[in-house]
């Protein structure tokens, strides 16, 4: 990241008063409803919503063929949905088997399930992710220490368009005994990108 | 309106580089892939990024082999694209 | 010429070393640039298409040396000041 130190960040930041302050002005802003929408937004958006989605398909197979149908609809009955306050984005979720791995990226810009997972890591928006993991993800996993196996299909989701992507990593073995929301608890935001296995 | 391109259709992306906004990335100009399914519809970036009248057209979930893409690789390269970016691949 | 954005399949980029626990944001402003950028696309100041190519068109140097935040603010300005919602001297002082 450029621009993190100082006097840089000092300047940055009053720029933002200033332009906020601008459009306050022509009353297309209202500081105290952004803090507002802004909070409100970032409650439920974050990777630990995704972990739910994830925790209770593992647990309920109905629900994780109805995610994997259409993850629009399924999303309401664990109280989560892709709006957000803006036009709801399609959402289309794409499950780990013990023969395929999925990873998502945008190649173009930074798409990526907000409404649902929060802002991305910065890593994620990076041009070293951006133009490697399309073209060598299993050498872009490997950095992330995960390697998949060699008879494991990998397909890479380049969300270019409308859609989100998210992914349902596959459920560890040796977890039989936990509660939903033990499992929820096993998911990383990684496993929900495809660049680690849970 | 009906998709023009069903599932499993064999299609190939423009070519072209445009001098605006497009959703097309560079790597996959030009490649055969196999639909997947349409996922919906959206008024095409391109135009909307520019402030025309944008038609809304079906975009679909197009498959890639990495080899077609890039020359080399095992995996799958899934993307997103704009009915205006294919055409059939007799 | 493809747009500098456009990265997928291009060799020379290194993959950045992950942060641990990485904060939604690193600064307030980020925050702020944000909630600003959802508020003038909900009020239909700009949409979608145009922010994402407005920091496209940013010169490729400048793009490559601004933290993903910073090239989200130049955007919005660049769209306001495009759109007449706020002068180019308001925003860059003057």
């Amino acid at each position: 990241m450029s621009g993190d130190h100082g006097g840089a960040t000092t300047a940055l930041s009053a720029r933002v008063r200033h332009v906020e302050a601008l459009l306050e002005q022509r009353g297309l802003v209202d500081p105290v409803e952004l803090d507002r929408a802004l909070t409100a937004y970032l409650a439920k958006a974050s990777p630990a919503s995704g972990a739910r989605v994830v925790a209770r398909s593992w647990v309920d197979e109905d629900f994780r063929q109805r995610l994997l149908d259409n993850a629009n609809l399924a999303l309401p009955e664990v109280g989560l949905s892709m709006g957000g306050g803006l036009q709801e984005q399609r959402l289309k979720v794409v499950a780990n088997t013990a023969a395929a791995h999925n990873v998502i990226v945008c190649t173009l810009c930074s798409c990526y399930p907000i409404a649902l997972l929060g802002p991305s890591p910065s890593w994620y928006k990076s041009e070293g992710y951006r133009s490697r993991v399309v073209r060598d993800p299993r050498g872009v996993l490997h950095e992330f220490g995960y390697d998949v196996p060699a008879d494991v299909e990998i397909t890479v989701w380049d969300a270019s368009a409308e859609s989100r992507h998210m992914v349902l990593p596959r459920r560890p073995v040796g977890t039989d005994g936990l509660s939903e929301q033990e499992l929820a608890g096993l998911v990383t935001r990684n496993g929900l990108i495809g660049v680690a296995a849970v | 309106m009906a998709d023009r391109f069903p599932p499993g259709t064999r299609v190939r992306t423009r070519r072209t580089d445009p001098p605006h906004h497009t959703r097309l990335p560079r790597y996959a100009r030009g490649a055969v892939g196999t639909v997947l399914e349409p996922e919906g519809s959206s008024p095409l970036a391109d135009d909307r990024a520019r402030g025309l009248p944008a038609h809304t057209q079906t975009v679909y979930t197009v498959r890639f082999d990495a080899r077609e893409l890039f020359g080399e690789g095992e995996h799958s390269v899934m993307l997103a694209l704009f009915e205006s970016y294919l055409q059939e691949e007799l | 010429m493809a747009r500098i954005n456009d990265v997928g399949g291009v060799e020379g980029f290194e993959l950045p070393q992950p942060e641990l626990d990485e904060p939604a944001f690193h600064a307030d402003w980020e925050a702020h640039v944000f909630a600003m950028n959802r508020a003038l696309l909900g009020a239909g100041v700009y949409n979608l298409d145009e922010f994402r190519d407005a920091i496209e068109r940013m010169p490729p140097a400048e793009y490559l040396a601004s933290s993903y935040y910073e090239k989200w603010f130049h955007a919005v300005t660049t769209l306001c000041v495009q759109k007449g919602v706020l002068s180019h001297d308001e925003v860059h002082g003057g």
